[in-house]
């Protein structure tokens, strides 16, 4: 089915993803919620981003961080009511902002009302909702993901005497898709947030839904079939929403659910993020281009994903074992900065608040080819706590002022769900939101300026790329053309000023303009270009034929 | 300072385009397409396994090939990476190269080598003969590793021999560049060497690059100097070394001039250091201190001994203006000898020798003359040395380089001596 222009717009979005319990708390109480989170509206708005993407926010026993839904129609009473969520989404909705939330398919917290009746007994109607054997022998060789907390993927469950499948905690009984009835089940569950505004799903581990005896019991064709038969009905009855996988995955096995255009809208691209780090590291644009140019081309009306960091750790398995460790001796030299298989800090503190690094990045961020995704916090540069536990150092309180618990909570200090961050160089002292609100050239201030450009044409949301490779490799340089249209991207990778020559004879008799300020630069002849960049600088021209 | 006009304008873009690196690969060719795309590809092998992470170049300086030499560098595919993704090393692995006008010179080339290492601050460097048919990835590990991770400035290599090859190197250049500077390093004059980039740096700056040893054999003047300058020297050892064969070889009159005229040379060069010392030192030895193998070579003795005969006789009269009265008779009664009973016995050799360098050093006549006059002595000495050690064992003939070193340390005031007489 041809797209229509205007139902692409998660091509043209900036997403900013949070989480409702660390913006802003309303009533005190130490925990942020919606009423809090429509407060900052206006901030959001300001900033320009155009898609909110929400964490779970149902709720939760909250042993996974709320990926652990006990009940999927209603919201966690400490974020507020559901009356509270529409009216944010309806707040949004008339900023021009479109919401996303998130959705966990493949399994419940052992907590729902589905498994509590599944267990209850083996003739309960709901005993098949869930994937239970009299044996642990079944699907032998799957890998455990947690491999840290789990022994196996089945549990024993002492009050039905027999055992449950499960891909991630033990509290998190994988749901049966075996069943057609799980399937409607969850339908409705989407039906339920689509009828009430929110604009697309973002479908938490998706390779797992199907399981067959003799596979990996990942990314099989029963699960394609299901995201499927989503699609088509959202399609049909919800035209313009979107869907957003979750596949950690190399680039060539997540194409596989974009389907024909069929399956999901966008999916991320996790092994580009590490090598983005990797790249400005090394100084070398080589692992960059390296995967770029092995990625796949995707069906026209679907979307790639980036994101620099997120409220996981910065994770490493889709990257080589040299690759990992020279991430980690680079980024997270102290044991206690990584997790799994990951770095669990902030973007900030990994560019050791090097202001042009972290605009480089940024600038790598908007410029190529996926929609953004800013996580909340890194736009002012807010750094981390590695002595929480878990993923719990990239998830504390918003900072928006140098207030009174950093303007997150009127509560005791104590009462906070998380410390804030409070040491001299990354404290909400020094960093947040309104003082850098003061000043046109802090990084807030750059962030919105690169934002709005990045919205002022379509090229860099919708454009294709080709990689100039300029015999200085640590240049990045790339032309995004849509139609007649072309901008041309130069980054220099490295700490120290670079001169590159760039073969633009193609574009020969092209003027380029600078699209920060506006400036006009020699037009393009028969010679190479000659272009040089201070370290870490960036251009952006449009090539415009006058 | 580098001269405006050393470095052409292409190779400086290449150099621009690399920027700063860790570690430098320098090959200087000359024909040698059909062996040096695989002496590429081997390093970069060695990149990948051993210096996955550091900022690599491969230098090829070329002396004007006619035979696609510098497009077989550049096109010639990395090596494949055994990742199943496909993915290889973390960074660029650069190639440049660059060609020189005139006559193919290896000093010419090890100057643009050197000069691409200081331009790139490279902090170690290697230099890779394309010609070798046994070259492998740890010979470029051995011979960088010691300048990137030791802070070695100077790396010779070892090589595993057999008992009768590298002659020239056991019975002068060694013995005499050990007793003469003072430290105990085995190839003072080979294709192979590592060294650091501050090495790099200063010999980059000497004004010798016109002198014709230099151009003949940097490799030994770049030793000798990182000796006598007081940097950090090590020998690496790599294993047995073949030429491939395409290799152009060398005659040993050619060899002579230049390995024996470039130690000269340094003699001259270098005498306010090595003057007032005695004794040798060792020098840090990474892998085994030395091989040697007994396979058999095929050597023809009766045909160097007549050379050796021949040459006594007809240069007797240059040899007169060079040795010293006693020395000179010494070798005219030995080459009265019978061939079964021909000794040139190390003492005379070592006397032999140091009357030469001091010859040298008086420019007693043409000094390239006088340098050819001794590849007849040369060939007496190696027959005598094989006729001696026809059946003898590494072990024994390792024992016998020893004393022979030990007599030119023992020798060497008179060098000394001879080198302050007049004329």
């Amino acid at each position: 089915m041809a797209a229509s222009p205007e139902s692409l717009w998660y091509k043209d979005a900036i997403i900013y993803q949070l989480h409702v319990r660390t913006f802003c708390d309303s009533n005190g109480d130490g925990i942020g919620d919606f009423p809090g989170l429509m407060q900052k509206l206006d901030y959001l708005q300001e900033l320009g981003v155009n898609v909110i993407w929400l964490l779970p926010f149902f709720p939760s026993p909250l042993r996974d961080d709320g990926y652990d839904i006990s009940d999927y129609t209603a919201v966690h009473p400490s974020y507020g009511l559901l009356e509270d969520f529409k009216a944010f989404l309806a707040a949004a909705h008339d900023r021009g902002m479109r919401i996303i939330i998130e959705l966990v398919l493949n399994h419940t917290s052992d907590q729902h009302s589905w498994f509590q009746e599944s267990r209850s007994s083996r003739e309960n109607p709901k005993r098949d909702w869930y994937v239970w054997s009299e044996t642990d022998d079944h699907y032998q060789g799957v890998r455990i993901i947690f491999v840290d907390t789990e022994m196996s993927n089945w549990a024993w469950d002492p009050l039905s005497k027999s055992y449950y499948w499960h891909r991630f905690f033990n509290h998190q009984p994988d749901l049966n898709y075996d069943n057609p009835a799980v399937f409607e089940a969850m339908w409705n569950v989407m039906k339920f947030w689509l009828e009430m505004g929110v604009d697309g799903f973002r479908l938490d581990a998706v390779p797992y839904l199907v399981e067959r005896e003799g596979t990996s019991c990942e990314n099989l064709p029963e699960t394609h079939a299901i995201i499927r038969e989503l699609r088509k009905r959202i399609d049909q009855e919800y035209p313009g929403k979107m869907l957003l996988a979750e596949a950690n995955q190399w680039p060539s096995d997540v194409c596989l659910y974009f389907g024909e255009a069929d399956e999901f809208h966008m999916a991320f691209h996790f092994p580009l993020m590490p090598r983005m780090f990797m790249s400005v590291q090394l100084e070398d644009r080589k692992p960059i281009v390296e995967i770029l140019e092995q990625t796949p081309q995707i069906p026209d009306s679907c979307q790639w994903c980036l994101f620099l960091r997120n409220h996981d750790e910065l994770t490493l398995e889709m990257v080589t074992d040299i690759e990992r460790d020279y991430m980690y001796d680079e980024y997270a030299k102290d044991k206690g900065m990584r997790l799994n298989l990951g770095i669990r800090r902030r973007l900030s503190p990994m560019m050791d608040n090097d202001r042009w690094r972290i605009q480089l990045l940024n600038g790598l961020l908007m410029s190529m080819p996926g929609t953004p995704i800013i996580y909340y916090g890194d736009e002012i540069g807010m750094g981390d706590n590695v002595y929480l536990g878990d993923r719990n150092g990239v998830r504390t309180p918003m900072q928006w002022n140098g207030g009174w618990n950093a303007g997150f909570s009127g509560a005791d200090p104590e009462r906070l769900y998380s410390p804030l961050i409070s040491n001299p160089v990354y404290g909400y002292q020094a960093i947040n939101v309104e003082s850098q609100r003061r000043s046109q050239h802090s990084l807030l201030s750059w962030m919105k300026r690169i934002i709005h450009v990045r919205k002022s044409s379509r090229v860099l949301s919708r454009g294709s790329i080709e990689f100039l490779k300029p015999s200085n490799h640590r240049v990045l340089a790339y032309v995004r053309q849509l139609g007649e249209e072309k901008i041309l991207v130069v980054n220099n990778l490295s700490k120290s000023a670079q001169a590159v020559e760039l073969d633009l004879r193609k574009y020969k008799g092209s003027i380029p303009i600078e699209m920060f300020g506006g400036n006009l630069f020699p037009r393009i002849g028969d010679l190479y270009y000659l272009l040089t960049l201070g370290p870490y600088q960036f251009f952006w021209f449009r090539l415009r034929r006058i | 300072m580098v001269e405006e006009t050393f470095l052409d304008d292409n190779f400086l873009r290449q150099l621009m385009s690399v920027g700063e690196v860790d570690l430098l690969v320098g090959i200087p060719s000359h024909n040698n397409a059909k062996t040096i795309g695989q002496i590429v590809t081997t390093i970069e092998e060695s990149f990948q396994q051993n210096f996955v992470r550091d900022r690599v170049v491969i230098v090829n300086v070329d002396g004007g090939s006619r035979d696609g030499t510098s497009d077989v560098v550049l096109n010639t595919p990395s090596p494949k990476s055994s990742n199943s993704r496909g993915l290889s090393s973390l960074r660029t692995l650069h190639r440049i190269t660059t060609r020189y006008a005139n006559q193919p010179s290896r000093g010419t080339a090890f100057r643009a080598i050197l000069a691409a290492a200081d331009l790139l601050r490279a902090k170690a460097c290697a230099v890779i003969s394309p010609e070798i048919s046994n070259f492998s990835a740890a010979w470029v590990k051995s011979l960088l590793q010691p300048a990137y991770r030791e802070n070695f400035d100077f790396v010779a290599p070892l090589y595993s021999r057999h008992k009768n090859d590298g002659l020239l190197a056991r019975n002068l250049v060694y013995p005499m560049g050990r007793a003469v500077f003072g430290r105990r390093i085995r190839e003072l004059n080979s294709g192979e060497l590592g060294f650091s980039g501050k090495l790099a740096g200063q010999c980059l700056n000497f004004d010798v690059w016109r002198e014709d040893t230099v151009r003949t054999s940097p490799e030994a003047w770049m030793a000798i100097t990182a000796i006598s300058s007081g940097f950090r020297c090590c020998q690496s050892f790599l294993g047995p070394k073949v030429h491939s064969l395409n290799s152009s070889g060398t005659d040993i009159v050619t060899t002579i001039r230049q390995a024996v005229g470039t130690l000269f040379w340094c003699l001259e060069s270098q005498q306010a250091f090595w003057m007032e010392r005695s004794g040798s030192e060792s020098v840090p030895t990474f892998g085994p201190e030395h091989e040697l193998t007994a396979e058999p070579v095929r050597v023809n003795r009766k045909r160097m001994f007549d050379l050796f005969l021949s040459g006594a006789a007809g240069l007797s009269d240059v040899l007169k203006s060079i040795l010293t009265p006693e020395t000179h008779a010494e070798l005219q009664r030995i080459a009265t000898e019978d061939d079964r009973e021909f000794r040139y016995k190390d003492e005379l050799w070592v006397r032999t020798v140091c009357e030469f360098a001091a010859s040298y050093h008086h420019a007693a006549i043409d000094r390239d003359h006088l340098i050819q006059a001794l590849v007849p002595l040369y060939r007496g000495r190696i027959y005598s040395f094989l006729q001696e050690h026809h059946d003898s064992s590494p072990e024994d003939i390792e024992a016998h380089s020893e004393n022979l070193c030990l007599e030119f340390e023992r020798q060497k005031p008179y060098l000394v001596e001879r080198w302050k007489a007049n004329k």
